[in-house]
């Protein structure tokens, strides 16, 4: 019996050695398939350069499930990873959590110029009580993608309004659909995660309607928002121009294939969907054109604020090698690399003026111009929450589950529960 | 008698500290984190029973709950009635038996996460095979991941699927310890088939479909691995079963209340498990 | 007889609906593992490929492997441990006389009931705190805890059925409990061992709430973890890979399923019903 017994000790011991953990500078990154290859890609320069090995640490697509994928272990106090990226919409628990490194000192120490990057962002973002706690990589808005050979065939023109843009499918796809019977007039992300939130704020702020006032108020249970939720609702079931599966299904990378496929005349997407968009192989290329996403009569253009933004982790053990790879990914080379590559809009102000990427990347304008009319999400730390019950209510409204007024009523209850819940 | 009690001891010794440190304590432990406020970006502080009357008036909890009772009766009784007529089956003697017993297995013999990724895609809208077949015989569609009546019935199916083999294997224990020479007597009696099964099978083996219809209750009640691949919960949160609300808490970094929900839980399937136990079934059983 | 025709009718009824019902979601499994895209039901053309497999076997940065590996290791060290500890408790409890032997019984009958998610959340923080998130201890020690009532279960059942004589032999002949136990009783009831190292064997390897809370990356996650969190190399869920990961991490549970059922279904069933 005893021997049996040390066996079992023994081996109990040996394996809790087994996996321990190697001092690399683990890096974690996700995002669309081809973005992460493309990171393995600019690691290996950067190990050639700099001669620090990185680990490269492969988060699922999905944005709720990074965020999952960083909470656990740096709850847990670990020292991996030690840099990763944050979506702009966790960057305030993160820091409110105290899990990320101030800068200021690596900023100080390095003369690193902040004055290169949007200065709006960083003020917006990337403070916490007055430290610079991460830094922005690339900046994202809503745009809307379209057939401009459909449009052309048609005889429609960039629609301002989303009553051009019914008036557009109205026109087109009853006649697409008999060479293509699954062809939709305009694919966005209604499925139940964080993305969908996005997708209703630009809606709503596109009807003159927010979430919050600048008092501090939640004002999710207003009629503007209650007119743009019933019209995100319609879309699916009365005029049908966006598939059944809009709400269980569609996330970024489903809603990007729908469209790549030829099986969409709208799309409602982030700007990384345009270089695959027009890459070998693809079924749209070269037919594909940018614009800011539409209004309502009485609104404004809106995008969603989104972007990833860097920080380290504040139990890192191996600050220094992370500061190093920050200012790799930060620099002009990097960032115009993501630039041309990716389709990512740099957080660089000077990349905008490189005349190879003017070039390369028609669109800049389009960019400019929604930069200035983005919305961004409530910036709280515990956002997350916040989301999670205007991802439930405003799925269930365009599910049809529960009328839009409803939704937006207990939408607005739950989240003044939060705040008063939450707020110190 | 002394010597035998002191061996007792060290041999039941290891089982035990497994047991306290690992479940006993964990649970008193959630308990302790349950009374505090533990969240992520907020400084921490005594709550006492704050997060329970908290969760009284919680209507999303409520929701959750009412949907794990439902979704475990419908899934329990759909395992007891499909294993019944498994275990009926598999008693009778025929070629390839074995085979076939082993065949049953499989469904639960996977890790219960591969078994929902299979359904998952199965349900899918545009491709799935369960709106192909229907295409294929009605025209229909249904929306079965996004409509709440068809992600219930989706979940319901797949678990089923999962736990049918576990039941059907205790019933068909059950099933072949009933003395032949009842079925005989039942014969020439007159009864015919239908007639023996509710009169003489069902009767016999009524202990068994009980120690069944228990563990899979209380086992449905806990329900986590095949909505979280599955629907995660949704749509609009409607399929979210009780393990699956504290556990998206924990990922928010709201540790206390989380700890709260689970707490709960665990003194449900504590009262169950307790009536069970005192209405006498185990007493015979364990010795 | 007529009543014989239906039966037989029944009967014929019932094993096809048997097969379709277990077998069907395994076809489907295989059929888009070995597919080029998933929606071949909608497109109409099947292209055969091997790709998946190859893919999630090669490449490095999926961690299929890994994944593989520690869940092999993980359910490995779990089932011998857990048998070993629940023999030796069953054993005691099924020779020794001791008071309170069926509060024993019944309290770990009750712990088989314990949700994990209502241990789970102070579980993290504990590894948290001694620096076990994310290793092969996290995961095997609270394995071993709460496959131990099954363990217990099962290898009682076994033991009750050995008679004492046995043991009073072995005493007599100079051996102390232990050795009975290991260099007697077990070699007799080595199949009731097996079947109950298969159970928890099986056990660990489909757990997943505790693996999904307390590992964070491919060093120590396991098998259903990295498939319900999959990142593919092309679009979208990457069906084709998820199903060939599948099909790989089947085989082990399948192996043992079919060719051990009878021990299994031995195992199962011996401590529900009364022979």
């Amino acid at each position: 019996m005893r021997r049996l017994f040390l066996l079992v000790l023994i081996s109990l011991g040996f394996f809790s050695g087994c996996s321990k953990k190697e001092s690399l500078l683990t890096f974690a990154v996700g995002g669309a398939p081809n973005e992460v290859d493309y990171w393995e890609k600019l690691i290996g320069e950067f190990e050639d350069k700099n001669h620090i090995k990185v680990k490269l640490l492969r988060q699922p697509t999905d944005t709720d499930m990074r965020r999952q994928s960083l909470v656990t272990p740096l709850n847990a106090k670990e020292k991996d990873p030690d840099l990763f990226l944050m979506d702009v919409a966790w960057i305030a628990q993160f820091a409110a959590s105290g899990w990320l490194l101030p800068l200021d000192s690596c900023i100080k120490k390095d003369s690193f110029d902040m004055a290169r990057l949007f200065g709006s962002v960083v003020h917006q973002v990337d403070l916490y009580k007055g430290e610079v706690i991460s830094l922005p990589v690339y900046i994202d808005c809503g745009l809307l993608y379209f057939r401009k050979d459909l449009l052309k065939k048609y005889g429609c023109s960039i629609p301002e309004t989303w009553n051009d843009i019914l008036k557009c499918v109205e026109r087109i796809q009853d006649e697409e659909r008999k060479n293509n019977p699954n062809f939709f007039g305009f694919v966005w992300q209604g499925a139940q995660y964080e993305g969908l939130v996005c997708n209703f704020i630009e809606f709503i702020a596109s009807n003159g309607g927010n979430i919050m006032d600048i008092a501090g108020n939640i004002t999710v249970n207003s009629n503007e928002n209650i007119q743009a939720l019933q019209f995100m609702r319609d879309l699916i079931h009365k005029y049908q121009i966006s598939p059944p599966n809009t709400f269980t299904e569609m996330r970024e990378e489903e809603v990007r294939t729908f469209f790549e496929n030829g099986n969409a005349l709208f799309e409602r997407n982030w700007p990384y969907a345009w270089k695959l968009h027009n890459s070998q192989g693809s079924p749209v290329r070269g037919k594909v054109g940018i614009a800011l996403l539409p209004k309502f009569d009485n609104g404004r253009h809106a995008a969603s604020l989104g972007g990833w933004h860097i920080g380290i982790s504040w139990y890192s053990d191996k600050k220094d090698e992370a500061w190093e790879l920050l200012k790799f990914i930060l620099s002009y080379e990097i960032q115009k690399k993501l630039c041309l590559n990716l389709s990512w809009n740099p957080a660089r102000i000077d990349i905008y003026d490189d005349p190879e990427v003017k070039e390369r990347v028609l669109h800049m304008e389009v960019l400019k111009k929604a930069f200035e009319s983005t919305v961004s999400r409530p910036n709280s730390p515990y956002y997350t929450q916040v989301s999670e019950i205007l991802q439930r209510y405003v799925n269930a409204a365009i599910s049809g589950k529960i009328e839009p007024n409803e939704a937006l009523k207990e939408a607005q209850r739950g989240i003044e529960k939060i705040v008063e819940r939450y707020h110190e | 008698m002394n010597r035998e009690i002191r061996e007792a001891f060290f041999f039941i010794l290891p089982l035990g500290i497994f047991v306290l440190l690992l479940m006993l304590l964990p649970v008193i432990g959630s308990f302790w984190i349950s009374l505090w406020q533990d969240v992520s970006f907020l400084p921490r502080k005594f709550a006492g029973l704050g997060n329970y009357f908290r969760l009284l008036k919680d209507f999303q909890f409520w929701q959750s709950a009412g949907f794990t009772l439902i979704f475990s009766f419908a899934s329990v009784t759909l395992e007891m009635v499909a294993g019944t007529i498994i275990a009926l089956v598999l008693n009778e003697s025929f070629r390839f038996r074995g085979i076939m017993r082993g065949i049953t297995l499989l469904p639960w013999a996977i890790p219960s996460v591969i078994g929902a990724r299979i359904w998952q895609l199965i349900y899918r809208y545009d491709y799935g095979l369960a709106n192909y077949v229907l295409r294929g015989t009605s025209g229909l569609s249904v929306n079965w991941l996004g409509s709440s009546g068809g992600a219930f019935l989706s979940l319901i199916l797949a678990d089923s699927w999962r736990t049918t083999p576990f039941v059907a294997i205790i019933l068909l224990a059950g099933l072949q310890s009933v003395p032949q020479g009842l079925y005989e007597q039942a014969k020439i009696d007159g009864a015919n088939l239908f007639q023996r099964f509710f009169k003489v099978t069902l009767p016999v083996i009524k202990p068994v479909v009980i120690v069944a219809l228990i563990f899979r209750t209380i086992d449905a009640l806990r329900v986590f691995d095949v909505i979280y691949v599955i629907t995660g919960g949704g749509p609009g949160g409607f399929t979210t079963s009780i393990s699956l609300y504290s556990y998206k808490y924990f990922l928010l970094g709201d540790f206390s209340y989380g700890s709260t929900v689970s707490i709960f839980l665990f003194i449900i399937a504590f009262t169950i498990t307790i009536l069970y136990i005192r209405a006498g079934r185990f007493r015979e059983a364990a010795l | 007889m007529k009543e014989e025709r239906i039966k037989r009718i029944l009967l014929t009824l019932g094993i096809i609906f048997v097969i379709i019902f277990c077998l069907l979601p395994f076809v489907w499994m295989v059929a888009v593992s070995l597919s080029k895209t998933p929606d071949f039901l909608v497109r109409g053309d099947y292209g055969f490929t091997i790709k998946n497999y190859l893919d999630i076997l090669r490449l490095e940065n999926l961690h299929f492997l890994d994944y593989l590996r520690n869940s092999l290791l993980v359910s490995g060290i779990v089932a011998v441990s857990s048998a070993t500890i629940g023999a030796l408790a069953a054993y005691a409890v099924s020779r020794l006389s001791f008071p309170g032997k069926i509060v024993i019984v019944l309290s770990v009958l009750a712990l088989s009931m314990f949700p994990q998610i209502s241990v789970v959340g102070y579980l993290y923080k504990f590894m948290s705190n001694i620096g076990w998130i994310n290793t092969y201890n996290t995961l095997i020690f609270p394995y071993i805890a709460f496959s131990l009532p099954l363990a217990f279960w099962i290898l009682l059942s076994y033991f009750s059925q050995i008679p004492r004589e046995i043991d009073e032999a072995a005493l007599v002949d100079g051996a102390n409990r232990a050795q009975t136990l290991f260099r007697v009783i077990l070699p007799i009831t080595l199949p009731g061992f097996l079947s109950a190292i298969l159970l928890l064997f099986m056990f660990s390897f489909n757990e997943f709430l505790f693996a999904l809370m307390l590992t964070t990356d491919f060093r120590a996650r396991t098998v259903p973890v990295g498939i319900a969190l999959f990142q593919g190399l092309h679009g979208e869920l990457p069906w084709g890979y998820i199903m060939a990961a599948s099909a790989i991490s089947s085989v082990p549970v399948i192996l043992i399923a079919l060719f051990f059922q009878r021990r299994i279904v031995q195992g199962l069933t011996r401590g529900a019903v009364k022979q």
